[in-house]
């Protein structure tokens, strides 16, 4: 009988925050570090697009087109056994990944919905409330022009606290899962430039490119800045949100990129004045291609501090 | 009391005393005083006015009143204070300003006793008996005041780039007088349909003033012009063809400035045709057709060489070499840039679709280019036809999300460079759509001549860069011309 995963991650944001971009990225990310940790698919469709939207990400320079079909696909991110000197050895860690989400936003607020749409929005309700881990995307260019993710999280949150209160699932009157909140698009100069202004930046010293970062510690002061931004105003909401829901101690926020800056062809280091991965379509003035390879940004973290959790809390039940 | 010399006033010495008075009263006139000089003379009570214009010209004004109508005014049957009162509305003179008052009327009774109740109601003012009429000695007091604002001439100074610099020459200094003259150098070039504009101006603080303007056409060329201080006001000119009155405003005469001098076409010269050869097949073909237009039209002049160079966009895919910029021809004759013209059109566009940029083009480096060409052959004068749509690269990331060039170059360094070492005139076609803004970088690369492809003006364009004899008007005269 196969091996099935303990512990599920499941991935959500606003519709074109980026989760099939980051999905891919992930791919590219754990095939550049140099450990075990890998993504498998765990059906034959999720594998399918799994490798479809990785070979749009590196070959094909185009970001891979999210999926317009409302599936869920599932993944299992697999690596090496917890090890420890009392602890029996496991062969390996196995943490499920759920993209819960289609465009169009099955989390946006219901108004209008028809046909089946609410049956939809069940199944998906089912899958957050089954993981323990979220993966929460906030795109801050998108709140800067349009400013929905508000929108598109205190409804789902207000429907998954009411499952989990249903399912007597709240922990010390909140809900009992780990978050990881993701802002996306580091890579954009309008993001990396706030990040510098407010002296946000740290530089890795093992990162033999050179990019520029922002610690973990530091993710959150960048998302506050960033809301102050949002084009309706409601992006400050969001942290309360997550605050009111979530335990403190169980969120944690990451400063990303799926395709990571332009590195300098000769130096193969982040050169400040050419940093930009992305070069417009010919045929659409707003679409976008990637320029140079991806080097993802702070996309594999999340999911292993997140599995990091998750087997902590599977080990003191 | 009055005195002897009063009463029986020898004529000249009196006179003098009273051109003095009113000289000093009106050198002592502000901005927005008032000087009143009341005259009682045997018909009746002058007032004038006198006050200073925005120049500070002294201007007069004048009301004669009859004794019969002051007389109608109370009824001829009444005196005393009704009279008084209808001489003192007649003279109207201001309480809070300077006075002088005249008497002009020996023996008449009626008039000593108006004059007395005028010396009562102003006790501070002088008061002077003369024999000669009031109103002459006070025109000649307005006519010889000296200036209290200086006088200068608009003027344009050509720039070293051959920008023109909107700027004033002293003609008469605060306290000239009438006679003054002044000589200065200048030199005209063909003015617009009024002439050459001869504008003089008065500041108020570092605002010029419009004080008068005389225009003619005159034959381009160098003048020794004479500027003498007629009155007040009044400057004029001579050594020149005659002058007539130019009734424009200052804001229309500035707008008629150009942005810079004509380049006085010269037997040798060089046109560089910088042609953007990406994008759509058509647009191409329209930038060298508009290429060759501008050549052709410069087939008879004798001397002149011409550059062809080609740019295209950058590659942003490593797989995929950048391509350079071409330097089609170099200093060739206009038959053989004619003929490198043709080639360029028949092999079409150049870096088309991925991975070139579609949205910006080498712009920066056809300047480098350039630069680099002239600094090894630094003939002049240089003319930069750039035929283009898209905007250069940055040298760095900024705000326009444009990538920076794969090379550094920074467009406007080298424009600055090309402008300040090489003197090179820029003219440019664009195809620039009506309602937005021009882009900051077509701007310079069109700063003497800019045309749009579909009001293209070949006459105009060729005569901005300097390589015709069709100036544009210079509405005043220059000055520092070399």
């Amino acid at each position: 009988m196969a091996e099935t995963p303990r512990h599920h991650i499941a991935m959500w944001g606003a519709p074109g925050s980026g989760k099939t971009t980051l999905l891919a990225a992930l791919s590219v990310a754990l095939n550049r570090r140099d450990d075990d940790w890998k993504i498998v698919g765990q059906n034959p469709e999720s594998s399918a697009y799994l490798t479809d939207m990785t070979s749009a990400l590196t070959s094909g320079k185009e970001f891979p087109e999210a999926s317009t079909a409302l599936e869920t696909y599932q993944w299992a991110l697999i690596g090496p056994g917890p090890t420890g000197l009392f602890r029996r050895q496991r062969t390996s860690t196995m943490i499920g990944l759920t993209m819960v989400d289609a465009p169009g936003g099955h989390f946006a607020p219901s108004k209008g919905r028809t046909g089946g749409a609410e049956e939809r929005q069940e199944e998906l309700m089912a899958n957050l409330t089954q993981s323990r881990g979220i993966v929460f995307l906030f795109d801050p260019i998108r709140e800067f022009e349009v400013g929905d993710a508000y929108d598109h999280l205190h409804g789902p949150l207000n429907r998954l606290a009411e499952k989990m209160l249903e399912a007597d699932q709240f922990e010390n009157g909140k809900l009992p899962h780990n978050i990881a909140v993701c802002i996306t698009k580091f890579d954009d100069p309008r993001v990396l430039q706030t990040a510098q202004k407010q002296r946000l930046l740290s530089p890795d010293l093992d990162d033999k490119h050179q990019f520029p970062r922002v610690a973990v510690e530091d993710a959150r002061e960048l998302f506050r800045e960033l809301s102050r931004v949002s084009a309706t105003g409601s992006a400050e909401m969001v942290m309360n949100a997550l605050d009111k829901f979530f335990h403190r101690d169980r969120i944690r926020f990451y400063v990303t990129s799926s395709i990571g800056f332009y590195l300098d062809q000769q130096t193969e280091t982040f050169d400040w004045n050419d940093y930009l991965n992305l070069v417009p379509d010919e045929a659409d003035k707003a679409a976008l291609r990637i320029r140079g390879p991806v080097y993802p940004i702070n996309v594999v973290e999340p999911m292993l501090w997140l599995g990091e959790c998750l087997a902590k809390q599977g080990r003191s039940r | 009391m009055t005195t002897e010399s009063e009463a029986h006033p020898v004529p000249n010495p009196d006179d003098d005393l009273l051109r003095k008075a009113l000289a000093k009263a009106v050198a002592g006139l502000t901005g927005s005083g008032r000087l009143d000089v009341v005259e009682v003379a045997a018909d009746g009570v002058t007032s004038f006015k006198i006050i200073r214009d925005d120049h500070g010209v002294p201007r007069g004004r004048r009301w004669h009143t009859q004794w019969i109508d002051l007389a109608q005014e109370h009824g001829a049957q009444e005196h005393g204070a009704q009279e008084r009162g209808a001489v003192l509305r007649a003279a109207d003179i201001d309480p809070d300003g300077d006075a002088v008052l005249v008497f002009s009327s020996p023996g008449g009774s009626r008039a000593e006793q108006a004059f007395e109740w005028l010396r009562s109601a102003r006790p501070d003012a002088p008061a002077l008996r003369v024999d000669d009429s009031v109103a002459t000695v006070v025109t000649e007091v307005l006519r010889t005041d000296p200036l209290t604002r200086s006088y200068d001439l608009v003027v344009l100074r050509p720039r070293t780039d051959g920008s023109l610099e909107l700027a004033t020459v002293p003609l008469f200094p605060v306290q000239a007088r009438p006679g003054a003259t002044t000589t200065l150098p200048l030199h005209c070039e063909r003015g617009g349909p009024n002439g050459t504009a001869f504008a003089v101006v008065t500041w108020q603080g570092h605002e010029p003033l419009l004080l008068s303007v005389e225009s003619a056409a005159l034959p381009p060329g160098s003048y020794e012009v004479t500027a003498e201080l007629r009155r007040p006001g009044r400057v004029r000119f001579s050594g020149l063809p005659p002058l007539s009155a130019d009734p424009r405003g200052w804001a229309a005469l500035i707008a008629e400035v150009p942005p810079r001098l004509p380049l006085r076409p010269s037997g040798a010269g060089h046109l560089i045709c910088a042609i953007e050869v990406c994008g759509v097949e058509e647009k191409v073909a329209e930038r060298v057709g508009r290429a060759r237009q501008v050549v052709s039209t410069l087939s008879n002049r004798p001397g002149l060489a011409v550059s062809v160079v080609a740019y295209g966009a950058h590659s942003f895919d490593r797989s995929v070499k950048d391509p350079r910029v071409e330097v089609r021809a170099w200093r060739v004759d206009v038959a053989t840039a004619q003929g490198v013209l043709d080639e360029l059109e028949d092999r079409g566009p150049i870096t088309a679709g991925y991975p070139y940029h579609p949205h910006a083009a080498q712009l920066e480096d056809m300047l480098a280019t350039v630069d680099r060409r002239l600094a090894a052959d630094p003939a002049s004068p240089v003319a930069l036809l750039t035929i283009g749509d898209r905007p250069p690269h940055p040298p760095r990331i900024d705000s326009s999300r444009v990538l920076p060039c794969p090379h550094r170059h920074d467009w406007r360094a080298t424009v600055t460079r090309l402008e300040q070492t090489w003197n090179v005139v820029f003219g440019a076609v664009v195809d620039h759509q009506a309602g937005g803004p021009l882009p900051r970088v077509w701007q310079r690369l069109g700063s003497a001549a800019l045309a749009n492809f579909d009001a293209l003006d070949i006459r105009g364009l060729t005569s901005g860069l300097g390589l015709t004899s069709d100036p544009v008007p210079v509405p005043f005269p220059l000055i520092d011309v070399e």
